[in-house]
């Protein structure tokens, strides 16, 4: 028998039950009037469905709006792939975000560890003169280690996380100066391959957005269609419960933990290839648009849950609010700022909402 | 004085409750008159604390209810309202503050008394402490901190506190098990206090499953039984024995399907082990058993699936099918076919940002993939399975987890674990608030699943379940076996005598 699940009465078939005696089973199509579908207001479940894509209709939105009104500027292909490539670190480092958040645990220090990966990848290209690709593969190696440093100070030690990443972020500050000695490196004597790997065009997108959609892609995957991603979703909302369904909880945090270490370098590995240079302290920018853009991603696609696409959505509706808005009050330099700032408030308001209201329920 | 001739202190009138489609509480009504101590009581699932949470405003009653103090009309579901009444309340974990000192515990939530500028005159703060304590009979060191305190002691501060925050207005004190974790010695302290606070003219609301205390305290009684009231009668036209008949008295609802099977060999064996509060148990399963854990709050009953899982540490040998299981490894556990179903359902039992199909799915879904992938089609083929054979009523596979009734709830965590197979099957309070007829269902299922050579422990509060389910029924007290019954001496009020330590 084919089972579509929008049928409400294949839940109760007493065929199927096993021998229960006395009892009585409701006959199919019988629920009981408290197990209704329940929290969700009317108007979200229309075709539009504005519970789950909301953020996307509003993009859209948006780029017409700042297209019509500034047809010169924001209304033209040019811009659109400036958005479409400057997002590209951003959404890498936002999905960094998003892996460790979906196992219920975090890092703050990731900013950081792209600042010292962009330092310590310039030092290899150029005082160590190593082949670039082995530079980019030490770097991420590096960045993963920096993960497991910080799962290590979270799952053995028992440190809050936000306390043992902020902690981290300023080791890693320190490093980061003794690496680059606090300077700019530029990478004149490497191969041009190597910013040809971040400033090339495909088709004429720019190349970053495929590295952008290759994570994502991969990250996508892992999370909603394997057994890992499974496991990942279940300690995010409720450890003790997955710890005592078998799951190997610190394991596995301590995985989403070096993911994240990994995406933070690699952030900050095309970034440098895209400027051709090791720029000093080029990360610590990207920390906030990064939780906003994950924390609006979450109410998206798979609401209350840090999820890949709901994540994409909110990067893009984020660069496009911000550069259409740069673009229409050129002279209000402290506008993205402002509206990242906003964003990550309401946007955690809005989740933390969500998961106390299912929590109390 | 004669309580009966004033109007009652509190007089409630059919509060009914409903949870997500289960009825927990069904009209009871309860009066209580100045000066006098009701007792509360009800085995664990009768809606005792449920009555209890709705009076104090935690939770909104269904319509229909209501609720008199001192004769006038208070809203129910209102903390402030009856707060305003003199309703005081001394909850089960009494909200002290133990890294503070019994003067700060005392004023919190009353005020400090203010000096010069708007300092705190600790002289005349620590003097208020004194007295407070003073007009309950006790005296204790006020600068001590909370949590150096004897467990009668913080009892005595939160109830001097209670007192102290209606000062002259203080009608109705509710005490939640407040002997629960107390020397038999501390009790008698505790007693003195509670006269000295009736004699004021308050009426008392003594919540508690220690039914010498209600014969030693108590005016009055009522009995809740699955919601219901089944009795309010005075103490002296009653006896033990028969109030422990009102308490278990026309629940068992049906009697025992599962046929004498012959068990087979041990699957689980305990050697020596020990926990918070387990001193010592040894104990084996066998193949086909199901055998029971009696025991009162306190007795160890409530730690031993924990313990044996690995969910908190043991000290002691425990093995499953002869393979030793290391402490604190619940993935080891669940390796060597050992399944556990909680007793908190929320914290432990039910993943709650997940839905119904993955968490009926949540053991098993590695063998939902091919290589790396979840094949979606056996995902819910698999769910689905699960939630017809237990059946689960859902709106569909796809809804919140929290939005099922309790008992199908119950029922998905129990589906994710057959689904596995187990050897081993502990079963923690497995229908604790679940309705009636989940709970034969739930029971019909693990005759099931032990009449198929699973070995099955079920630890319960719930003593005719116990009788309705088991084959061998072990009583803990103080953390070790006082009793062993077997077959046909399983009996309901044998083992709640037992549990008790009445002489039966």
């Amino acid at each position: 028998m084919k089972r579509t699940i929008k049928e409400r009465s294949v839940m109760t078939s007493p065929t199927d039950l096993p021998a229960v005696g006395t009892t009585v089973v409701d006959p199919p199509g019988v629920t009981d009037p408290g197990s209704g579908p329940r929290g969700r207001p009317a108007w979200s479940a229309g075709v539009l469905r504005l519970d789950r894509y909301s953020g996307l209709y509003l993009a859209v939105i948006l780029a017409v709006v700042f297209s019509v009104l500034l047809p010169d500027t924001f209304g033209t292909l040019s811009n659109a792939r400036v958005i479409a490539a400057s997002s590209a670190i951003a959404g890498i480092l936002t999905l960094a975000v998003a892996v460790s958040m979906a196992a219920g645990t975090f890092d703050i220090s990731l900013a950081a560890n792209m600042t010292f990966s962009i330092c310590l990848l310039g030092t290899l290209l150029t005082s160590a003169d190593l082949p670039w690709v082995l530079a980019v593969i030490l770097t991420l190696l590096a960045g993963a280690s920096i993960g497991a440093v910080n799962a290590l100070i979270i799952t053995r030690l028992g440190v809050e996380p936000i306390v043992a990443t902020l902690g981290m972020s300023s080791v890693l500050a320190a490093l980061s100066f003794w690496v680059a000695d606090g300077q700019t490196i530029l990478l004149d004597g490497v191969s041009p391959t190597f910013t040809e790997a971040g400033q090339a065009t495909i088709a004429t997108v720019p190349i970053t957005v495929f590295y952008l959609a290759a994570v994502a892609l991969v990250l996508w995957f892992l999370l909603e269609h394997t057994p890992l991603g499974r496991y990942i979703y279940a300690i995010g909302s409720n450890p003790q419960a997955a710890k005592l369904a078998g799951i190997k909880v610190l394991r596995l945090q301590s995985l989403s933990l070096m993911m994240t270490g990994a995406l933070a370098a690699l952030a900050g590995v095309v970034l440098t290839m895209q400027l051709g240079a090791s720029a000093f302290g080029a990360g610590a920018p990207y920390l906030l648009p990064a939780f906003a853009a994950t924390f609006l991603g979450a109410t998206q696609i798979l609401p209350g849950r840090f999820n890949v696409r709901g994540t994409i959505i909110a990067l893009y509706l984020l660069a496009i609010a911000v550069k259409g808005l740069q673009l229409q009050f050129p002279d209000l330099p402290w506008i993205k700022d402002l509206v990242e700032g906003t964003v990550l408030i309401v946007a955690v308001s809005i989740t933390a909402r969500a998961i106390r209201q299912r929590r109390t329920r | 004085m004669n309580p009966d001739q004033r109007a009652p202190r509190l007089d409630l009138r059919a509060v009914s409750k409903t949870f997500g489609g289960t009825r927990v509480l069904h009209d009871v009504s309860l009066d209580i008159a100045p000066g006098e101590v009701h007792a509360l009581v009800g085995q664990n699932g009768s809606g005792k604390s449920t009555l209890i949470k709705i009076l104090a405003g935690f939770h909104e009653a269904d319509p229909g209810a209501s609720a008199l103090v001192d004769g006038r009309p208070r809203s129910l579901g209102d903390p402030d309202d009856i707060h305003d009444a003199g309703v005081r309340f001394v909850h089960q974990d009494l909200g002290l503050v133990p890294a503070l000192s019994v003067v700060d515990n005392l004023a919190l939530g009353h005020g400090y008394a203010r000096g010069m500028g708007g300092r705190i005159n600790w002289r005349r703060q620590t003097a208020a402490a004194e007295a407070a304590l003073r007009a309950i009979g006790y005296e204790v060191d006020v600068r001590a901190l909370v949590e150096d305190l004897q467990p009668v002691e913080r009892t005595a501060v939160a109830i001097a506190r209670a007192l102290q925050s209606a000062q002259g207005e203080m009608s109705v004190l509710v005490l939640d098990e407040p002997t629960a974790t107390m020397p038999k010695a501390e009790v008698q302290r505790l007693f003195e206090i509670i006269n000295t606070v009736r004699q004021q003219g308050v009426g008392i609301l003594y919540v508690s499953h220690h039914l010498e205390e209600v014969f030693e305290l108590a005016d009055r009684v009522t009995v809740l039984v699955d919601g219901h009231r089944v009795a309010t009668k005075r103490c002296s036209e009653l006896d033990q024995r028969g109030l422990v008949d009102l308490m278990t008295g026309g629940v068992v609802d049906e009697a025992r399907q599962r046929s004498t099977t012959v068990p087979g060999e041990p699957l689980l064996a305990l050697r020596g082990v020990r926990g918070a509060e387990i001193v010592e148990l040894d104990l084996q399963v066998l193949a086909g058993e199901v055998v029971g854990v009696a025991g009162i709050t306190g007795s160890g009953r409530e730690e031993l699936c924990s313990l044996i899982f690995g969910a908190k540490p043991r000290e002691g040998r425990v093995t499953v099918r002869g393979r030793e299981l290391p402490a604190l490894r619940p993935h080891t556990a669940c390796a060597l076919g050992m399944a556990l179903v909680p007793a908190n359902r929320l914290r432990d039992g039910i993943v709650s940002g997940l839905n119904v199909r993955e968490n009926a799915n949540l053991t098993t879904v590695r063998r939902l993939a091919r290589h790396v992938r979840i094949r979606p089609r056996d995902d819910r083929r698999q769910a689905a399975s699960i939630s017809t054979k237990m059946s689960v009523k859902a709106p569909s596979l796809e809804s919140p987890i929290e939005s099922l009734s309790g008992g199908n709830q119950q029922k998905v965590v129990l589906g994710k674990w057959l689904q596995t197979d187990p050897h081993v099957l502990l079963l923690d309070e497995p229908t604790q608030g679940v309705d009636i007829k989940a709970k034969a269902e739930i029971h019909h299922l693990i005759d099931d699943v032990a009449s198929k050579g699973v070995a099955v422990l079920v630890c319960s509060s719930d003593e005719a379940e116990l009788e309705r389910l088991c084959d061998r029924v072990l009583v803990l007290r103080h953390g070790r076996v006082v009793s062993e019954f077997n077959g046909a001496e399983v009996q309901t009020r044998r083992l709640v005598h037992t549990s008790l330590g009445l002489t039966s």
